[in-house]
């Protein structure tokens, strides 16, 4: 059953709970058509902050680069946990299957939700579903990959 | 996230399977040499009939049980599951053919029919029949079948190459010796003797081997490609096996040919039981790497982590 709009809004501003959170990741992992209203929702999201960025530039330069050095922190943030989440994933595909198997995984500039959904594919599929389970919550331990949505 | 090894469990099954292999082929290659440095005076063809093969047997039970626990991990409706089950089957065949042909259809002092009464000749040389053929094209064709599913899985998730010349030479090498075989078998009918039960089915064997073989080669470029882990090793396992019975096969074809007596059971088992520990290594790989994965948090040593608390860290 696909997450409501509502529930995935919640889910990117990590106001899901952790229960909710880890079911609608789970749910994410196989399903294309809500990753792609993920993605849509995350788009808008942005769209706003720029919208609210320009218009604080309009008001006030000063907010402007306190707006601009908040969106690059958080930029950085993301894009951290994402390296992170990727060699996590590459680390047990290598495990599990050997390095080759990196290589056909992971295709360049890939995003690490696809890879997650690759990978998870791949271990569900050889490992059974509660091993695989268990694989995706040891890469996703101590990663709160909803901030990285934020 | 690397994690040690240890012999507890039923994730070491791989260690354990190949420390019994290992010291099984030590210690019945020290028997044969001092069989041979004796001169060959005293006959074990005599004292290790059956007793030489239940080792086989055993490892088949083995196999067998590691492939009941694979299969309840894989529900119905998962890719793999269908491809589990064959191959359990399989197993269940070749544990089924051990105990009929090793303990039941034997007239040793083990078997249980014989203390009975029940064990009457008739009944042994059906039983027997029935093992061989259980045992032998059964087995193989639901090999055959569960890994033509594996190779669809593994094409899907792109570990898929052609195979190379090596692998066709080594493919069209088995496909001449069952050719060869063949015209011997259709030679000798046409001579006017009788093809007995047991090269009856050795030859309803051989074309399923060719398949396996062509399968084999191809599930080995797709192994190459994943890599070295547990779950590559357990089908490279697979591999393996189906390499030794086409060998197996050549060998106890071959050997009976030359004119000096060999302690035909004794060689058997040597083959055959690498071929079972090698097919029995495959679910047991699947389980380690699945064991592997469920392992509680915390009893990794990465884990010690997890019980700072997080400022401290």
């Amino acid at each position: 059953m696909h997450p409501r709009s509502a529930a995935l809004i919640a889910f990117c501003d990590a106001e899901a709970g952790a229960d909710r959170s880890r079911r609608i990741a789970r749910h994410l992992l196989k399903c294309e058509k809500c990753r792609g209203q993920l993605r849509r929702i995350r788009g808008e999201k942005d769209e706003l902050a720029a919208g609210a960025a320009a218009a604080a530039v309009d008001s006030r330069q000063d907010l402007a680069g306190v707006l601009s050095a908040v969106a690059a922190w958080r930029e950085g943030r993301a894009g951290g946990a994402e390296a992170e989440l990727k060699s996590r994933l590459r680390e047990q595909v290598q495990t599990y299957f050997g390095s080759p198997a990196i290589l056909v995984v992971e295709r360049p500039g890939i995003p690490a939700e696809e890879l997650l959904g690759r990978a998870g594919e791949m271990f569900e599929v050889f490992l059974g579903p509660e091993a695989a389970d268990a694989v995706r919550d040891d890469v996703l331990r101590e990663l709160d990959w909803a901030e990285t949505c934020r | 996230m690397t994690r040690r090894t240890d012999w507890n469990g039923i994730e070491s099954a791989p260690l354990w399977i190949v420390m019994f292999l290992g010291a099984y082929l030590i210690v019945q290659l020290l028997v044969l040499h001092a069989w041979n440095a004796a001169g060959q005076v005293f006959s074990f063809q005599g004292t290790s009939g059956s007793a030489s093969s239940l080792p086989v047997a055993a490892m088949a039970g083995v196999g067998l049980w590691l492939c009941l626990v694979v299969l309840r991990s894989f529900p119905p409706g998962a890719p793999l599951r269908s491809a589990w089950m064959l191959m359990t089957l399989a197993a269940a065949a070749a544990a089924g053919s051990g105990v009929l042909m090793q303990l039941l259809g034997t007239d040793w002092p083990l078997n249980p029919l014989a203390w009975t009464g029940h064990a009457t000749p008739g009944l042994m040389e059906r039983m027997q029949r029935f093992a061989l053929i259980a045992g032998g094209p059964c087995r193989l064709a639901l090999l055959a079948a569960a890994m033509l599913g594996v190779l669809r899985i593994l094409r899907k998730f792109g570990f898929w190459v052609r195979p190379c010349a090596a692998d066709r030479a080594v493919f069209g090498i088995f496909c001449l010796f069952t050719l060869c075989r063949f015209c011997l078998a259709g030679a000798a009918s046409l001579a006017g003797s009788r093809i007995g039960f047991e090269e009856w089915v050795s030859l309803a064997r051989l074309p399923i081997l060719c398949v396996l073989f062509l399968e084999a080669m191809l599930l080995r470029q797709a192994v190459g490609r994943m890599g070295n882990g547990p779950i590559a090793r357990g089908w490279l396992a697979l591999v393996w096996g189906i390499l030794l019975t086409g060998a197996g096969e050549a060998a106890l074809w071959v050997i009976p040919q030359y004119p000096r007596s060999l302690p035909m059971a004794a060689f058997a088992a040597l083959i055959q039981l690498p071929m079972a520990a090698a097919f029995a290594l495959v679910p047991a790989c699947q389980i380690a790497a699945q064991r592997q994965a469920i392992k509680p948090a915390g009893s990794r040593p990465e884990d010690l982590a997890t019980g700072v608390p997080a400022l401290a860290r």
